[in-house]
Order: structure tokens, then C-alpha cells, then sequence
């Protein structure tokens, strides 16, 4: 059994206070119950969750679809966005979470990357340090949300493979944006391998593609 | 909701209301807890201010604006404040029978029972209240079952701490097949709907009497689809897609017994038998579900001249649009190039002789000679061939040869005086091995080529597939049980690693399980050779495994 590893990174500072933060959590349980419904992703994808302001936190440990439970995500009340620190923690958790494949033990496939933050990094320095890093991680593909007031997209641009922006960071927005991350980990699933980047399915309307 | 609904368009706000709806939905508990937070604030300010009020024993109204619920370790606050009016009120039934409630109240703060001078009836719906905050506020999750599955899970309703309730009912849960033995402490049953079941959980106060309300709270059931069931849809491939081939094929190759002269000065005749091919492809139920074709491929050849048997198996990679076609053309160009130079007059019996050199003697003279006759006139041409070919095919079609990307694994087997030479190339991820079960011998003529990651491999369409490594590999053995070719469709469920397809008992475990030995009864006849083996073969690719739904393909020289 290869395990499909899926990150999602979700900034939780001020900025994204009241209803980004609620529709990102309804996002999610929605995403989750309909992967459920997916024989790839039931029998593969494992999620974790990693919330983020000025310190980073796992909120869920790479868990296999089966047992999850999406745990719930405070109201964001601290002020900073350490961008740089989230991305670092994150990528310490993938070198000891994500197995790769020797001769006595089978690997998981390339793991996916959802970012979902405003696009500032309050950690610039460490930022520009830990890009580097992120991209030797072998991520099938990564993906970056752009949301709350007046995203940028000049540091995300640096890492994600695609960009998306929300201008409204209504649940029904948040929720089309989730089905096609459920849509895009179902695809991750089955076209890992010959290609060097999965190709996602072209996002909702609501969302525009960036990069 | 309503409320709301109407006050945005009294105030002519643009708002979509389907928006509002939904988020007020989905958050209402939060939303409702959030609000109680908001009041608690406010509420201990004038709990002291209200002392007089009650000295006046009247004015309800203004008690009422204090709601209960605001307070967030309160009920042995209010159980005893309870008490104590119910001393006023004796008469009040209802009152009386809170006061049986238990005190816990250690630590509440004593004043607290002299605020909020209400009425016995608004003592009670304060009291609800609190029960309501504390329940909605309590964490309660239960672990996910699975559909049609015995589920059990320990429920204690001592354990959530709550001496004010007696009893506690789960509504509808029997609608998921699931129940709730209160004096076993257990939520038990076989989960018959999958999905995620919001429950309601019923409190019952110790005080409770008919026609009262019960307090409650909604918890998640999640229940896991089978997997089974959702694999089991499969849509046939539509026939006008471009490069279609059918969903599965099979091939029988009968080798039918050589008939040689015997006997006293050669009069009589000999029947002696020879080996026969049987391979079956099947698509996977990754590629089912979707209607989507399969990629893998595969050919057989045997030269009835020469003797030689040629095996290919191809698996087009599942990222590459076109690789059903690719791994169709590897095989046909592979086999067409290895029949063809086997056939040509002159180089078998070359290679025949450098075979029985190297037999006699395994010297590393020999073992070159016969490495680079089989390397470059054979194995590794009829590979660069099969690239050219996918190649041309792309060229045509204006595409990238990766487009069409798979892997490719060849092998020719003959058999001499002296045993087999069985000769191997080998391209990508999958198997070839000689097995022989008596006495237990095993022969792996390569290595797969995988990456750090799960998926990833090496295909022929990477220039870099003819330098990187060996991959013409040769053996001569005394005999075999089976010579096997198998995609990683067949290798990955059943082999699980890499370093386990050089394990025996690994190879032990197929031979039983295609004679058999599996859940599904499917048995390969060997012995008898005839056409049922490939029908046979194909329905026992059909095992199950989880989380391996690739395309799989196995040919067996036996």
C-alpha cells in the first residue's frame, strides 16, 4: 500500500480572522468526506494539517483518510505571519513522515502541497532562506491559495507550481476551491510517476490561476 | 436565521443570501458559543448590582437579561442557587425536584447564590442553559467506522463528567445500524450507510419528568465507504478512443511435443514434451472506474525452426497519454525483431554455439562473447528498435515520445542438452525470474528500476535506458518450474519491495496462489496445458489488493 501524503498549510493570523478562517474549516471537512468517496484517495491519501501565525502547529499529523477527523482550527487572534518558519517546520515533518522507497520498504508517492495565506512572510530573511529547501522536497505538485485582504502573490510565486487567488473569501468560494483540491488529489494520485509535475484540473471559475 | 434574513433586506444589503445561509449553517455553534462567550462578560457586573432586586423578591424581568449560559464553570454555582430558591418556593414542583439535584459545589462561590432573585421558572431555564453550554462545549468524537463492519466503541457516560444528567439517548442511530448499551458502556453494531451521519445526542437531567425538554447536541458519525464497492464500477473503454485496444487479452501458446527418433538404430519414435507460454493482461480498476484504457501490453513468439521462445511484457506509463499504444508497439517491435534474427539463417546457430561454450565453460571469455552476441544482435536491438518504433509513432502524430513512454521487459528461452538459457533484458519497474519449485531455485535477470518515490521509473523513451546499466542478463540452468514476466501491476501487490522478488518463499507464495491457493479459488491449470490456462490466467489477475489497481500483465513459460 503506497500512501499519497497531502500538506495543507493554512495561515491563521489576524488577517484571517471571522469568515475566511470558519469557510477554510467547513472547506475542509467538505474536501475530506468527499475524498472519502474516492477508492484512490480512501486507500491512499493521508493529510496533515498545519496551521500557522506567528508559530507554526500541526494541528492533524499525517493521517490516513480512514481515521481523520479534521480537528478544529482556533479563531486567529495572534498578529505575524511566519511564512518561512511554516514552510520550515513543515518541511522537517515531511523528512519524518514521508517514506521513500529502499530496496526493503516501499515508498509513498510524491507528496502534494496546499498553501493557503495571504502571501506575506513576516520572516522574510528565513523566508528566502527556506525556499531552496522546499523545492529539493520533491513535491508532486504545489499549490498556493491566495486569500483575505489584498493577497500578494510575488513571495508564494517563489515556490508554488500554481497560484490561485480568491477575491472572496466566502465559504462558497473556499468550497469550490476545496473540491477541486480533492479533484486535483485524486488526479495526484493516479499520474504520479513519468511526468515531473502532476497536471491539475483547471480550477473553478471562482478561482483565477495566477501563475 | 429568518431574523437575519429579513433585517439584510429591510437594510437593502447586496449580500447573496445563500452565502449568509450557508455560513450561519455551518458555524452556527460556533457562532452560538462565540455569543455566550460575549454575554458571560457581561454578566458579572450586574449579578452584584442585582442583589437588591432580590431583596425586593420581584422584578423577573430584569434577571432575565442575564443569561445563564454565559457562565462557563457554573453549574454547581447554579445548582445550589437553585436549592436555595426552591426554599422560597417549595410549592413549585418543578423546583423541587431540582433540589434532590446533587450539590458539587465546593468551590462555587457562595455569593453567587444570592444573585439573579428570579422566578422558579426562569431559575430553571437559566439551569437548562448552563446544561446546554456545558454539553455543546464538551469534546465529544467518535473513532470512524466502516461500512459493513462490526463496530464497537466504549461510551461512558460517567466519563464526561455531568452528575446532572441521569441519561443520555442517541437519536437515529440505529438508522446507521449502530446502538448504544448504556450498561455496557458501549456504542456497538454493523454501520449499514456510509457517510458522515450527524447523531443527536439526547441529555436526560436526573430532575427530568415527562413532557420537559431534553437538552441535546449533534455528534459526528463518520462512516468509510467499502473500498470494494467503490472499485467495483467498470465502465468498458469506448471504442472510438484513439489507439484502442480491448480491456483484457490473453494468449495461449501451445508448444506441442517434439517427436524424435528412438530406439534400436533409430526405428522407433519419441514423443518428447516441451514447454508451452500462456500470458494475460488485465486493466486495472484504476483505469475500469474511469472507462479509461489499458496501457500494459504484451506478445508471445515461439520459432518452431530454432526452437527459441520469445516473452515481452510492456506497461505504458499511467501519466503518459498515449502509452497504451507505446507499450503495444514495444511489444510487437520487440518480439518481430527477436523472431526475426532468431530465424535469420546462420546467427541462432552462432548463438547456440556460444551458449554451449559458455555451459561447458562459464570462463569470462565466454561470458563476454555471449553477453555481446546476445546484447547487441538480440536483446538490447530489438529495445532500440522498439524506442525508434515509439519514436516514429510519436514523430507521426506530431507528439513527445514520452507521450507514449513505457517500460519493456524481453526475454528468449531455449532449451539445450545441457538446460535452459534463458536471456533477459530489462527496462523499467515489474519481474522476470526463473523459479523452479523441486529443488528450490530462483533466478532474478535484472533489477527494477524505481526512484525515491512510489510511481517513479525508468521508461524506454529515456535515452539514458541503454547506458545506464546491465540490462542484458543471461542464465543457464538445469531446468525451471516457470520462466515469469510481470508488470508492477502483478509485482507491487504481490512482491510488496524490491528486495522481496529475490526471496523464494515469496515465489513459493505466487506458484500456490496461481494454483489455487487464493481467496477467489482462481487456479491456473499447469499441468494439463491447454487454452483454459489463459482464460484461467486472466481471472486470476482479477485478485484483490488493496491500494493496487494498476494494470497487470504476467506471461509464464512452463
Amino acid at each position: 500500500m503506497r500512501r499519497l501524503p497531502v500538506y495543507i498549510l493554512v495561515q491563521t493570523s489576524g488577517a484571517m480572522r471571522g469568515e475566511p478562517i470558519e469557510a477554510i474549516k467547513v472547506g475542509l471537512e467538505t474536501m475530506v468526506s468527499s475524498l472519502r468517496q474516492d477508492p484512490f484517495a480512501l486507500e491512499s491519501v493521508h493529510l496533515s494539517v498545519i496551521t500557522f501565525n506567528r508559530y507554526p502547529e500541526q494541528i492533524l499529523p499525517l493521517t490516513e483518510l480512514e481515521n481523520m477527523q479534521i480537528p478544529a482550527i482556533a479563531q486567529p487572534t495572534a498578529a505575524g505571519t511566519h511564512l518561512g518558519e511554516a514552510l520550515e517546520f513543515m518541511c522537517k515533518k515531511i523528512d519524518s513522515e514521508v517514506v521513500l522507497s529502499t530496496p526493503e520498504r516501499k515508498g509513498d508517492w510524491m507528496p502534494l502541497l496546499f498553501v493557503m495565506c495571504d502571501g506575506r512572510a513576516s520572516d522574510s530573511q528565513l523566508f528566502q532562506q527556506i525556499i531552496p529547501v522546499v523545492k529539493q522536497k520533491h513535491f508532486g505538485s504545489i499549490v498556493a491559495c491566495l486569500v483575505g485582504h489584498n493577497p500578494r502573490k510575488e513571495n508564494v510565486e517563489q515556490f508554488a507550481g500554481s497560484v490561485v487567488n480568491m477575491d472572496t473569501a466566502d465559504s462558497s468560494t473556499i468550497r469550490s476551491f476545496f473540491k477541486w483540491v480533492s479533484a486535483s488529489v485524486s488526479v495526484g494520485n493516479r499520474s504520479v510517476g513519468a511526468a515531473d509535475e502532476i497536471i491539475l484540473p483547471p480550477p473553478p471559475p471562482e478561482v483565477h490561476t495566477i501563475v | 436565521m429568518e431574523t437575519i434574513k429579513n433585517y439584510l433586506k429591510k437594510t437593502g444589503m447586496s449580500a447573496d443570501e445563500n452565502q449568509i445561509t450557508d455560513f450561519l449553517e455551518a458555524n452556527e455553534n460556533e457562532i452560538k458559543s462565540f455569543l455566550a462567550d460575549l454575554w458571560k462578560d457581561q454578566v458579572v457586573k450586574p449579578a452584584e448590582e442585582a442583589l437588591p432586586i432580590e431583596a425586593a423578591g420581584e422584578q423577573p424581568a430584569a434577571a432575565a437579561s442575564q443569561p445563564a449560559a454565559a457562565v462557563s464553570e457554573p453549574a454547581a454555582a447554579v445548582s445550589e442557587q437553585i436549592t436555595a430558591v426552591s426554599e422560597q418556593a417549595a410549592a413549585v414542583s418543578e423546583q423541587a425536584a431540582a433540589a434532590e439535584a446533587p450539590k458539587i459545589s465546593t468551590e462555587a462561590p457562595k455569593d453567587m447564590a444570592k444573585f439573579g432573585a428570579a422566578t422558579p421558572l426562569h431559575e430553571e431555564q437559566r439551569k437548562q442553559e448552563v446544561l446546554q453550554h456545558q454539553i455543546k462545549n464538551r469534546q465529544i468524537t467518535f473513532p470512524n467506522g466502516k461500512i459493513n463492519q462490526p463496530y464497537e466503541v466504549d461510551f461512558d457516560a460517567e466519563k464526561l463528567q455531568m452528575p446532572e444528567i441521569a441519561e443520555i439517548l442517541f437519536e437515529n442511530l440505529e438508522a446507521i445500524g449502530l446502538q448504544y448499551f448504556p450498561e455496557e458502556h458501549k456504542i456497538k453494531g454493523v454501520p449499514t450507510k456510509s457517510g458522515d451521519h450527524k447523531v443527536e445526542m439526547k441529555f436526560k437531567r436526573k430532575d427530568w419528568e415527562v413532557g420537559k425538554p431534553l437538552l441535546s447536541r449533534e455528534v459526528m458519525f463518520i462512516i468509510n465507504p467499502d473500498p470494494r464497492e467503490l472499485w467495483s464500477k467498470n465502465i468498458p473503454t469506448p471504442e472510438d478512443v484513439e489507439y484502442y485496444k480491448p480491456d483484457s487479452d490473453k494468449a495461449f501458446l501451445k508448444v506441442e511435443p517434439k517427436t524424435v527418433k528412438d530406439g534400436f538404430l533409430g526405428l522407433g519414435k519419441k514423443e518428447i514434451p516441451r514447454k508451452s507460454m500462456v500470458a494475460a493482461s488485465q486493466r486495472g480498476r484504476s483505469h475500469a472506474i474511469e472507462g479509461k484504457p489499458r496501457d500494459d501490453d504484451f506478445a508471445l513468439h515461439f520459432d518452431s525452426q530454432t526452437e527459441w521462445y520469445v516473452m515481452v511484457v510492456a506497461d505504458g506509463a499511467g501519466s503518459a497519454n498515449y502509452s497504451r499504444k507505446g507499450s503495444q508497439v514495444a511489444c510487437q517491435t520487440a518480439k518481430e525483431v527477436c523472431a526475426n534474427q532468431l530465424a535469420k539463417e546462420g546467427f541462432s546457430d552462432v548463438l547456440d554455439c556460444a551458449i554451449g561454450e559458455y555451459a561447458k565453460d562459464k570462463s569470462e571469455k565466454n561470458r563476454a562473447d555471449l553477453y555481446r552476441s546476445l546484447h547487441s544482435e538480440i536483446l538490447a536491438k530489438a529495445a532500440w528498435a522498439a524506442k525508434i518504433g515509439i519514436e516514429k509513432e510519436a514523430a507521426a502524430n506530431r507528439r513527445a515520445p514520452k507521450e507514449y513512454a513505457t517500460t519493456l521487459l524481453i526475454s528468449i528461452c531455449k532449451k539445450f542438452d545441457f538446460g535452459w538459457f534463458v536471456g533477459a533484458f530489462w527496462v523499467g519497474d515489474g519481474g522476470i525470474g526463473i523459479y523452479r519449485k523441486e529443488p528450490q531455485r530462483l533466478k532474478i535477470l535484472g533489477e527494477p528500476d524505481g526512484g525515491e518515490f512510489a510511481g517513479q521509473t525508468r521508461f524506454l523513451t529515456m535515452p539514458e535506458v541503454f547506458s545506464d546499466r546491465v540490462r542484458t542478463r543471461f542464465e543457464v540452468v538445469e531446468d525451471f518450474t516457470a520462466v515469469v514476466l510481470m508488470s508492477d501491476g502483478v509485482t507491487d501487490p504481490k512482491f510488496e519491495t524490491d528486495a522481496n522478488l529475490n526471496k523464494i518463499e515469496k515465489w513459493n507464495a505466487l506458484w500456490d496462489d496461481l494454483n489455487g491457493h487464493n481467496e477467489d479459488n482462481a487456479k491456473v491449470s499447469f499441468l494439463d496445458s491447454s487454452e483454459q490456462s489463459a482464460a484461467q490466467l486472466l481471472r486470476w489477475l482479477d485478485f484483490w489488493s488493496k491500494g493496487n489497481h494498476d494494470d497487470r500483465t504476467i506471461a509464464i513459460l512452463f
